[in-house]
């Protein structure tokens, strides 16, 4: 394979064989994978292609450590390490409150893909959250993208309907449908082709203060079983204990509402479009239906009639919440798997009196799975992805090859893991089999429990609209009830109505 | 004073000078006290931003809210103003990228606008009156919607991601205030004073140079800090125009500490007024040139 | 007595016609290139290529530029949420500038008399004016934090009130509070171009109507409004100018909210062109909004020259 015969054979075969040996490279990880626990954990079909009932602390733990990957090996059959020139990716990295590992790793990555290719200059550019997908799309207009690009899991979708992105065949980088959730496939699937490879995956859980629930005489030990309890738990703690229940989050324009509002939506039999239902359309909205109305009404009662979550939340996103939990102030919310290492963070960072109140709430945190609704148990299935770009979208020629590295080494299941270490999954299922993932379970607490939401999870619609229909439309909604301006119906409908009028120009 | 009799007259010339009396009228004493809200209105965001900076991020959300805090630490200013850690090293260089991309922008603006205000000022030319108010115009269109159609010509002229697309961008935002204030200045220089000087001998470029440019100093430096505070300042742009870290002008920076995931408010807080001591330093110790450049320049007609 | 470049000071001028009047002046012409320039390209090709994309549909999925007519302009006026946000944009506008100019112009009038410590004052009082506006933003939405702002903390503190002082997330009180921080962030701009103005007016005038008998509030309205008409007029017509193009500090304090009560034409431009991708829709909103400030300024610069053509000699 290393021959410059090889080389040059390699690379003027035709489409079909060249599939063949580049699936031949990866046969060794996916016949491991077929004898493997994963492959029967796969058989029955739901939506996210893992049954849940056989996904959960028990059979992820057993399933940790039972492999060994030798990530520049199978990097280097697909890509060979003469590769050579400049590459650029841009991705989501660390920020100044990033845990240190998550920012060793970070510049791990960077050492050590170029000691695999010694002659690609990687040109990674770290871009804040907020900025990244201005940014992204500015680019590609201007014809000014970059080569790669690690989006999360809600925006490649537009880009590839204007044809921005490339087209990914999973068996040239020795991958195959198997090995990823089937939510995480169906974000990068644009009128039935792949454009893009999901790199991790995350579900949320629920998070809450046991001694908040304690004081305010419920049971410690668990969370809220239905939303219907969230209300009542709420409500009980604010008047026993004077603070919040519910952490609400209903600002507009920040990813963190539609993240902690839909599960409930979809729980009530609802759905913005109807992503929840077992095969979507995506051309009719269920928002206003009668579980659309009744969630939207839990949100209500809380804010206005109990005036039991922060009076903050119409302009709080989940950040704000964060403070509020540590210094004990809000007793429960949804919370992203990192979160728990951010309150440790925020431990270290406290001094004197502070840093016991502090003490006190780590010490009581406890993580368990979002509570249930009267049609299902849901959550959004989030994470990223990891695209190309085209030609016309970067202003000049891809480096094919190196961005073929690039994407391969994100998905790989080492660094699908590493990448993403404090924060998230391996999208590469692979990645819940290697050494590393067992050390993880070790080191971070709560893991297995937020892992195991993962089959409850439901992806965002996925059509172009979706961004304007989850940050917009639906907080909107949300603001109109909570202020008032709108019965609880009339939001819901009006709604309905946007969802309806914008994707019927579609 | 002209009617007071010689006698008294007289007799103030041979006693020493008296102080009269304070005596404070309603308008006065309503004035000290406007002045004194006024002050404090101003000075409670400043000051509260600087007592938050000073607390650990746990404390800064407590209520009630301290004023002082209890266990007051530099550690903030320590991580930012430290080049040695990397946060420390990202501030220090976004600092730097954004002195550059000012003093360009105040060097430049001046090259383009002394010219022009000149022109507007001492010659009359077909579409004077027209081009005065395009000048003018550019103000008025939003800011935003600019976005894409500049993205494109930047890119088509090479300078996406360079500090250079900032700079040609921010040069316009400075030219109506500083073409209309130089132009005031000049429109009060005898021209013949110039032409005394040519007559000497001298070009019409040197006895720009000589008389004309002197004169209107308080105007250049007026027009110099304007415009170097509007490129310190600048958000929308630097965000969209540049990519790489390296590039990153200070307001984008300050993005940095709040962001989707987590928050630092007193790391925000420092980082915010780091970033206002350059200006507020520079139009402090200048203000008064810019007082003196509009009343002499745009006041005066 | 204006000069051209080329022709010596006392040769009687002849009429001529456009083009050899414009090529006469060729030199002229010259000084003001580079300004036309860098106006061109930075404004010029913007605004055209934005009044182009007015006049197409930009959908989402396809990203082609349709030609559609006035769809856009139609659809703009005739949202509901145009009306709603067209009143915001005016309340917030008229009262950030009135705010600004009045608190302004009386900060200049007290600081016009000498007292000691008077620089420092006035040095301190510019400071809102230097800082970004990022800084403010996040600064005063700290402050205004509805669950741990100081503002609420402290008012719960003395007692006033017993529930947290909820500011920018009533749709009611939104508009009016960042009116106010709008108005900090902005007055001492008015109170330097005012102090500038009163030290010209000239101390006789002033003297004659105390010898005539006005009062202070008299000698305000009928000697110093008047003389500094031209000062007032700039002053408030930049503001204005400024203040309808507020971006920023709206942006980051609320992002328009709550339910669309401080959504203003620009963070509404914004939200539609980046969030809903809807380029032509906010091309054709930047359009009216650019008309409006047009005849705006027009109506404004019209005064102004006319006062400099009475007065200059």
């Amino acid at each position: 394979m290393t021959s410059s015969r090889d080389r040059f054979d390699f690379m003027s075969l035709s489409i079909n064989r060249r599939a063949v040996l580049a699936a031949a490279a990866g046969f060794a990880g996916i016949a491991a994978f077929q004898t493997g626990a994963f492959a029967r954990l796969l058989q029955d079909v739901s939506k996210t292609g893992v049954d849940p009932s056989k996904w959960n602390i028990e059979t992820i733990n057993a399933l940790a450590g039972t492999i060994t990957v030798d990530t520049a090996a199978e990097l280097h059959a697909l890509v060979p390490d003469t590769a050579s020139g400049k590459v650029s990716l841009w991705i989501n990295g660390p920020v100044e409150s990033t845990p240190q590992i998550a920012k060793d790793f970070y510049e791990e990555f960077g050492t050590i893909f170029k000691t695999w290719y010694p002659n690609l200059e990687l040109d990674r550019q770290n871009v804040d959250y907020n900025d990244l997908l201005d940014k992204l799309r500015t680019a590609s207009a201007g014809g000014a993208a970059p080569d790669v690009a690690k989006m999360p899991i809600l925006w490649g979708v537009e880009f590839a309907a204007r044809g921005d992105l490339q087209e990914i065949i999973l068996e040239d980088y020795g991958l195959s449908k198997e090995l990823f959730w089937e939510g995480a496939l169906k974000s990068v699937t644009w009128e039935g082709k792949y454009y893009g490879i999901p790199t991790n995956n995350e579900t949320m859980a629920f998070i809450w203060n046991k001694q908040l629930f304690a004081d305010a005489g419920l049971d410690p030990e668990n969370p809220p079983a239905t939303w219907a309890d969230v209300v009542a738990y709420s409500k009980a703690i604010k008047e026993k204990t004077g603070a919040f229940g519910y952490g609400m989050v209903a600002k507009v324009n920040a990813g963190n509402t539609p993240f902690r509002y839909m599960p409930m939506v979809w729980a009530y039999g609802s759905s913005a479009l109807d992503e929840a239902e077992t095969a979507p359309t995506m051309k009719t909205t269920m928002i206003n239906n009668e579980g659309g109305v009744a969630a939207l009404q839990n949100m209500y009662d809380m804010y206005v009639t109990d005036r039991s979550v922060p009076t903050s939340a119409l302009t709080n996103t989940q950040v704000e919440n964060q403070d509020l939990f540590i210094s004990g102030q809000v007793a429960m919310m949804i919370a992203h798997p990192s979160e728990y290492v951010t309150m440790q963070n925020k431990l270290a960072a406290a001094e004197g009196d502070e840093k016991a109140l502090a003490q006190t709430v780590v010490d009581n945190m406890s993580y368990g799975l979002i509570p249930e609704g009267p049609v299902r148990r849901s959550v959004v299935f989030g994470g990223s992805n990891a695209h190309i770009f085209t030609d016309k979208a970067h202003g000049g020629a891809i480096n094919a090859e190196g961005a073929k590295a690039v994407v391969a080494a994100l998905t790989s299941p080492e660094w699908a893991l590493k990448n993403n270490w404090t924060d998230s999954n391996p999208a590469n299922l692979r990645g819940f089999e290697t050494e590393w993932m067992k050390q993880r379970l070790t080191d971070i607490r709560f893991l297995e429990v937020t892992t195991s939401m993962l089959p409850y999870g439901v992806p965002f619609p996925v059509v172009p609209e979706s961004t304007e229909i989850m940050n917009i439309i639906i907080p909107e909604m949300i603001q109109n009830a909570l202020t008032e301006t709108m019965s609880v119906q009339e939001a819901a409908d009006d709604a309905a109505a946007r969802i309806t009028e914008l994707i019927s120009q579609a | 004073m002209s009617s007071t009799t010689n006698a008294s007259a007289t007799a103030k010339r041979t006693y020493p000078k008296r102080r009269k009396p304070f005596r404070p009228n309603g308008w006065t004493i309503a004035g000290w006290a406007f002045l004194i809200l006024l002050l404090i209105f101003t000075i409670v965001p400043m000051a509260w931003m600087i007592s938050t900076s000073l607390k650990t991020q746990f404390a800064s959300i407590q209520q009630p809210p301290d004023w002082i805090p209890d266990n007051p630490n530099l550690k903030q200013y320590r991580t930012l103003l430290n080049p040695n850690n990397e946060l420390g090293a990202q501030f220090l260089r976004y600092f730097r990228n954004s002195l550059w991309v000012s003093t360009m922008t105040t060097i430049l603006g001046l090259v383009v606008a002394v010219p022009a205000a000149y022109a507007f000022s001492r010659f009359t030319f077909p579409g004077k009156d027209a081009l005065f108010f395009s000048v003018l115009v550019r103000n008025m269109f939003p800011v935003v919607v600019f976005l894409i159609p500049l993205f494109i010509l930047m890119k088509n002229l090479g300078l996406i991601d360079s500090q250079w697309s900032l700079i040609l961008t921010y040069l316009t935002f400075g030219l109506p205030l500083s073409i209309w204030l130089l132009k005031g200045f000049y429109d009060n220089i005898p021209p013949e004073l110039e032409r005394a000087a040519r007559i000497d001998g001298a070009t019409r470029f040197q006895a720009f140079r000589l008389i004309v440019m002197p004169l209107s100093a308080p105007g250049i430096i007026a027009t110099a800090i304007y415009s170097f505070i509007q490129g310190w300042n600048e958000y929308v742009y630097a965000r969209t125009f540049l990519n790489s870290e390296e590039k990153m002008t200070m307001p984008i920076g300050l993005q940095k500490f709040f962001t989707e995931n987590s928050s630092n408010w007193p790391g925000l807080m420092a980082a915010s007024f780091i970033m206002s001591v350059p200006v507020v330093v520079l139009f402090l110790m200048l203000q008064r040139y810019f007082v003196q450049a509009l009343t002499e320049g745009a006041v005066k007609h | 007595m204006q000069l051209t470049a080329e022709s010596p000071p006392n040769e009687p001028r002849r009429k001529r016609g456009l083009l050899a009047n414009i090529a006469h002046h060729w030199a002229d012409y010259v000084y003001i290139l580079p300004a036309i320039l860098v106006m061109v390209l930075v404004i010029g090709y913007p605004i055209v290529y934005t009044v182009w994309l007015s006049f197409h549909d930009t959908p989402i999925r396809t990203g082609d530029h349709i030609f559609n007519g006035v769809d856009n302009y139609r659809e703009i006026l005739s949202s509901p949420k145009f009306w709603k946000t067209t009143k915001n944009t005016f309340v917030w506008t008229i009262g950030s500038t009135g705010g600004a100019f009045i608190l302004g112009f009386a900060a200049a009038l007290v600081l016009h008399k000498q007292f000691i410590g008077r620089g420092v004052v006035r040095a301190i009082l510019l400071i809102p004016y230097v800082i970004s506006a990022v800084a403010a933003a996040y600064v005063w939405k700290w402050m205004l934090h509805s669950d741990y702002g100081l503002i609420s903390g402290v008012l719960k503190d003395w007692g006033i009130i017993d529930q947290n002082l909820v500011l920018l997330d009533s749709k009611d009180r939104v508009l009016p509070t960042v009116i106010v921080v709008n108005i900090w962030k902005e007055f001492s701009f008015v109170m330097i171009m005012m102090i500038a103005g009163l030290q010209t007016v000239p101390e006789q005038l002033l003297r004659a109507a105390r010898v005539d008998g006005a009062g202070v509030w008299q000698q305000f309205t009928h000697v110093t409004v008047p003389y500094l008409k031209n000062v007032i007029l700039i002053t408030t017509l930049l503001l204005f100018v400024a203040n309808l193009n507020s971006f920023t500090l709206v942006y980051l304090m609320t992002g328009g909210g709550p339910a669309n009560a401080s959504q203003l034409w620009i963070t509404d431009i914004y939200n539609i062109a980046f969030r809903s991708l809807g380029y032509g829709l906010a091309s054709a909103y930047s359009v009216i909004l650019f008309l409006v400030m047009l005849a705006a300024g027009w109506y404004y610069v019209r005064i102004l020259t006319q006062g400099s053509k009475r007065g200059a000699s």
